[in-house]
């Protein structure tokens, strides 16, 4: 049974800066190849300051300040038993290589189905530049306790 | 003509893969999920599934670039995704957007994909914006 106590916990932002590099990386393995995103002139030239960031980048980013494999350490999940069930980002600014965003995570929620063969671990993000808010994430984590029970760690 | 004024398609898609070994190792570092899921067969065996699997952050950022590629960066304002189902490596992953409505002067998608000859990997809804040219 996962605890429950640990529903609200939250943790202190931390300020996680957008490398170049990473961004580059992030479209070699995602198969981006627009210009836009790899050459600041080219940002430019469309109207952006510098190279912006994919739309699902962030989540790439969230590691650097408490990833959610420490989520499930902290809940005392094994990873073996979790997939990744639902994830939702708003952006309501853009974001861009050599920007500072700050997080914060916080387990929103935990709650079971199917008589507690599953557990589904709510995780909500916050990002922000310069003290505004440019995005919000959930993501819902399932874990399949069957296969934690099996092969106890 | 102006922006506000070219038409959403009713349908975009996009096929990516077969997903391979290197696709997975890029996307763990990029991404810093280095969960062995993704990575090693045997603990993906351990887990239930006869080959790794792929990373649903990565069917999700597909699912972007399909949404970037066609309506420009920054247009995509909410991507929501449910995994319903598991790629795994060796795997072409086909993603269709079909316009739902307008919602004012943004499109909302219904978003689905597919492993080929699989069932169904994800579904949610994309709602995009076409960014104004500065």
């Amino acid at each position: 049974m996962t605890d429950r106590s640990r529903i609200g916990f939250t943790t202190a932002p931390t300020t996680v800066l957008v490398d170049v590099w990473r961004v580059k990386l992030f479209c070699q393995a995602t198969g981006e190849t627009d210009d836009v995103y790899w050459n600041a002139e080219a940002a430019r030239a469309a109207g952006h300051p510098a190279c912006p960031v994919p739309p699902t980048f962030l989540k790439a980013i969230e590691g650097e300040h408490f990833s959610s494999a420490q989520v499930m350490q902290l809940l005392d999940v094994p990873l073996r038993g979790v997939l990744h069930a639902e994830q939702a980002f708003e952006h309501f600014a853009p974001v861009h290589v050599g920007d500072a965003v700050e997080i914060s995570r916080a387990v929103a929620d935990i709650h079971d189905k199917k008589a507690g063969a599953f557990t589904f671990i709510v995780v909500d993000t916050h990002y922000r530049v310069g003290g505004r808010p440019v995005a919000a994430s959930r993501q819902t984590i399932l874990v399949r306790n069957a296969v934690n029970a099996a092969q106890p760690s | 003509m102006t922006l506000a004024l070219v038409p959403y398609p009713p349908q975009v898609e996009l096929t990516c893969g077969p997903v391979t070994s290197l696709d997975l190792a890029l996307f763990a570092a990029a991404s810093g999920d280095h969960n062995l899921l993704h990575l090693d067969p045997a603990a993906a065996q351990a887990a239930g599934f006869d080959r790794p699997v792929v990373h649903g952050m990565l069917t999700m950022a597909y699912t972007a670039r399909l949404c970037s590629s066609h309506f420009g960066a920054g247009s995509v304002r909410a991507l929501q995704t449910r995994f319903t189902g598991v790629a795994k490596l060796g795997d072409t992953v086909k993603i269709e957007a079909r316009l739902a409505r307008m919602e004012g002067a943004q499109a909302v998608y219904e978003l689905s994909a597919r492993a080929q000859g699989g069932g169904e990997l994800m579904a949610g809804t994309a709602r995009i914006e076409r960014r104004s040219a500065a």
